[in-house]
């Protein structure tokens, strides 16, 4: 419950730190969603995975409606343009996102013994469901160690509803009955080629911590 | 309920007084366009809606019009003076070299970089990665491609969106949140109010070097503000977002060491 | 996970939160409104002569040429013949001149502009049963047209928000209510405001439904197959809130759009009222069913990745009236699988094999018999089902993984 309040506190301070000559007011000072993340290794996530980003990345401060605690979400440019997802720890039965018990459409909950296949499917659905995908396109699923383990990499591509084409992939692995996931996904022109070498480079240091 | 939680939250940021903010941000390096360039304006976004009493926008299409004469006018003006060729697009097959697909492909693209400049540069929800550096937005290489195509070498998006009110308003005088909640939001309600911005886009490198943003209010209705049907009005729109394109922080030290 | 999930969600935009034209409200009932009444209101050749009309059609062309240069087209020129065809068929005087889009998007609705354009949902298609149920909810869009819809309501919500009701403006506000405050720099906000007009009152929906039965009556359709489109969404909507274990809703005082209930009744009369004895009519379905049958595969798909097991499972059983085969059996498979409640991989692969025995069983039913058989611990047949997709899709995505399970 405190922990509900402070964040509504927080929120609130974000608000007024907007208004001042209405939204032109706040510029790049004040709080921001965005905390910066240097280059050496960070934990993400649940904290179990260690990664260590090519060159400084910023860092989504998880608010009320987007804390999975298992999820974090960095990016370069900003949301719209690209970004890289960590999931770490991921127990089975638990959800990617927060949704609503009762929504007509939900992502599918994870499970320990999903195959790669299933894996990707819960992510379509993810991009289908709550980001506003129309179209969704594999483009392959390989086997690829990760984490010192027989992990798989995604490459997919997916329409927005603002008309944009965007480009990801993803490296995985279930550990221990728990899904770890490192996700890169931005606009298709110009910005996911640019940052592929980040998301490799995080990709290969990537460590579990014991 | 949802309409009832986004008022309270806009509730936040109405204005104070008559403001007038420009804020522009360029890339360091930024030198605006000078001699014999070219420069293509991408289908100019303009729209002028008269305020009803209630708060809605109604859009008029006798003002959009002049409103979008106005600002071509003053844009050929204020280019001509400055030297350089001006194509202005109004349908996106008008574009000689590039097909509609690429345009608009071109135009989607823009937007979502507009839209993370203003979120991230103007509306307060910056990245620690990009503070204090100016513009450091791109359109890649499909622009540079378009550029070498079409033979521009400079893009200017623009968006332009007024709102006038009408006799039942000024009448009225009551502030509210109208307009916000219907979809799309004239932030400073009052009497007129203006959301401009533009966005100028290096096509030889694809980069963002420039973006403005407008945003004028009045709190009184009745007291005209840059009216854009009418051609002062739209002169000085296209003043206080393009004349006074100030250079790049670079080469402002440069100029000030010299 | 996702960080502009929100902002982006497809319900916010080209759907306009649902509140469109075609919408399936919720309302109290009221006298129903006669067929013979309805005539139109505009003929071919019409342009609006009054201001605030003038900048309403401005925006639609603008719309117009968003919508038409958009990435979420379906450009198949088979089906955009089709419904083309059916348009100048059923729309009224000016058709003829009518352009019609169709949305990649799996959602039931569509909506027409007073320009003279339509843009239909591909969710759409997957749930007409025949050729008279689409032409129906054509020449339903068609009587908004017709009778000026919009421009009457653009200026009742004028009316009530001149009385500064704050009540009667946020039930106005269409589009916006049901979706995402996109901001005022978005290229598309005029979409979105456009959207937001289309909050038809239940009168004005009601004489829609009217002409619309009289329209396709005109043109040899059994006019009961509109009713028959709401007794179908009921039934769907109802299996999907059951799933959910919610409540389908129902009625209000204060909503705007008569309910589903109230409209079958209607149609229902309509029906009887339009109907001349003696002649025959037809609804289309052998037409219909082969048109889309090249499309229905991906509508299922669209539809059975939205996750929404109630719906999509009496979408499947419906279109199984028709018969069982590999394509419906498969995705009554695919539903239990995204469902993934306890028992539902068991489910799935008893579907799954029950898909594979017919011989239009598409590729994916035997990749996903395969891993059924491998997580339950049949490698040997899991292997031979893995291999027989591999020899049916040689270069598909997944190719390199299921090469190395099979080993």
């Amino acid at each position: 419950m405190n922990r509900y309040l402070a964040r509504l506190a927080i929120l609130a301070l974000g608000a007024v730190g907007l208004s001042a000559c209405s939204s032109l007011g706040a510029g790049e000072y004040g709080y921001s969603s965005y905390a910066l993340v240097r280059v050496h290794r960070v934990n993400v996530g649940d904290q179990s995975l260690s990664v260590v980003p090519p060159r400084p990345w910023n860092r989504h401060r998880s608010f009320l409606w987007s804390d999975v605690r298992d999820v974090e979400d960095w990016t370069l440019n900003g949301p719209y343009l690209d970004g890289i997802s960590f999931v770490s720890g991921l127990k089975s039965g638990a959800y990617l996102i927060r949704q609503s018990k009762r929504a007509d459409q939900q992502v599918p909950k994870f499970r320990s013994d999903m195959t790669p296949p299933e894996i990707v499917a819960m992510l379509e659905t993810l991009y289908r469901v709550k980001g506003g995908a129309v179209d969704f396109r594999t483009l392959s699923l390989q086997p690829r160690p990760f984490l010192g383990t027989n992990g798989f990499q995604l490459d997919y591509e997916h329409l927005d509803s603002d008309e944009l084409w965007r480009r990801g992939r993803a490296v995985g692995a279930v550990i221990n009955g728990q899904l770890y996931l490192i996700l890169y996904d931005a606009a298709r022109s110009h910005y996911y080629a640019a940052a592929l070498p980040d998301f490799e480079s995080i990709v290969g240091s990537a460590q579990l911590r014991r | 309920m949802r309409t009832w939680g986004l008022a309270l939250a806009l509730s936040a940021c109405l204005p104070t007084s008559a403001c007038v903010q420009t804020r522009q941000f360029a890339d360091v390096q930024f030198t605006p366009p000078q001699g014999d360039y070219r420069l293509l304006v991408l289908r100019p976004d303009v729209s002028v809606g008269s305020l009803t009493t209630g708060g809605m926008v109604e859009p008029r299409a006798d003002w959009t019009d002049q409103a979008r004469a106005n600002i071509i006018a003053a844009l050929q003006a204020q280019q001509g003076q400055r030297g350089g060729k001006l194509q202005i697009l109004e349908r996106r097959n008008q574009l000689t070299g590039a097909s509609e697909q690429e345009v608009a492909d071109f135009e989607r693209l823009f937007y979502a970089v507009g839209n993370s400049i203003v979120i991230h540069k103007y509306s307060g929800d910056y990245l620690p990665t990009k503070r204090g550096k100016g513009l450091e937005y791109t359109l890649g290489e499909d622009a540079v491609r378009l550029g070498q195509k079409t033979g521009y070498d400079y893009a200017l998006f623009l968006h332009a969106e007024d709102s006038v009110a009408s006799g039942g308003r000024i009448a009225l005088g009551v502030l509210g949140l109208a307009g916000c909640i219907v979809g799309f939001c004239a932030p400073n309600i009052g009497g007129a109010s203006q959301l401009d911005y533009a966005g100028l886009v290096d096509l030889k490198t694809g980069e963002v070097v420039w973006f403005n943003v407008v945003q004028a209010g009045s709190q009184v209705p009745g007291i005209a503000f840059g009216d854009l049907r009418t051609p002062a009005g739209a002169t000085q729109m296209v003043d206080r977002l393009l004349n006074r394109m100030k250079p790049g922080l670079a080469v402002r030290r440069a100029a000030e060491k010299s | 996970m996702c960080g502009r999930c929100a902002a982006l969600s497809r319900r916010s935009l080209l759907v306009g939160g649902g509140v469109a034209a075609a919408s399936f409200g919720t309302g109290l009932a009221q006298a129903r409104i006669l067929p013979q009444e309805m005539v139109p209101l505009v003929g071919a050749g019409f342009k609006p002569t009054d201001k605030d009309e003038q900048g309403i059609w401005q925006l639609m062309d603008r719309a117009e040429e968003e919508i038409s240069g958009s990435n979420l087209l379906i450009q198949d020129p088979q089906l955009t013949g089709y419904l083309r065809d059916l348009i100048g068929h059923v729309g009224g005087p000016a058709a003829k001149d009518f352009r019609i889009y169709l949305a990649h998007i799996p959602d039931f609705n569509a909506m027409m502009f007073p320009t003279g354009f339509a843009v239909v949902f591909s969710g759409l298609l997957l749930r007409m049963r025949n050729e008279a149920q689409l032409a129906g909810v054509i020449a339903h869009e068609s009587g908004h047209f017709l009778r000026r819809h919009m421009i009457r309501s653009w200026r009742d919500q004028r009316r009530k928000t001149d009385i500064f009701s704050i009540a009667a403006m946020a039930a106005g506000v269409g589009g916006a209510a049901g979706g995402v405050y996109l901001g005022d720099y978005v290229q598309l906000a005029q979409l979105g405001t456009i959207l937001s007009l289309f909050q038809y009152s239940r009168t004005m929906e009601a004489e829609a439904d009217a002409m619309g039965a009289k329209l396709i009556a005109q043109a040899g359709y059994a006019p009961i197959e509109m009713a028959n489109i709401w007794q179908q969404l009921i039934g769907e909507e109802d299996a999907s809130a059951r799933y959910r274990r919610k409540r389908r809703r129902r009625g209000s005082l204060f909503d705007t759009h008569p309910s589903s209930q109230s409209r079958m009744i209607d149609l229902r009369a309509d029906a009887a009222d339009v109907t001349e004895p003696g002649r025959a009519y037809e609804t289309g379905r052998e037409r219909y069913l082969s048109k889309i049958a090249g499309i229905r595969p991906t509508l299922l798909d669209d539809q059975v990745k939205l996750n929404d097991p109630g719906a999509t499972q009496y979408l499947i059983e419906t279109l199984a009236q028709d018969g069982w085969n590999g394509l419906l059996r498969f995705y009554e498979g695919e539903v239990w699988r995204l469902r993934n409640r306890n028992g539902d991989d068991v489910r799935a692969g008893q579907s799954y094999a029950a898909a594979v025995a017919y011989p239009d069983a598409p590729a994916d039913a035997w990749r996903w018999h395969g891993i059924t058989l491998m997580k339950a611990g049949r490698t040997a047949e899991a292997k031979t089902a893995l291999t027989r997709y591999l020899t049916m899709k040689p270069d598909a995505s997944d190719a390199a993984w299921v090469r190395q399970t099979i080993g």
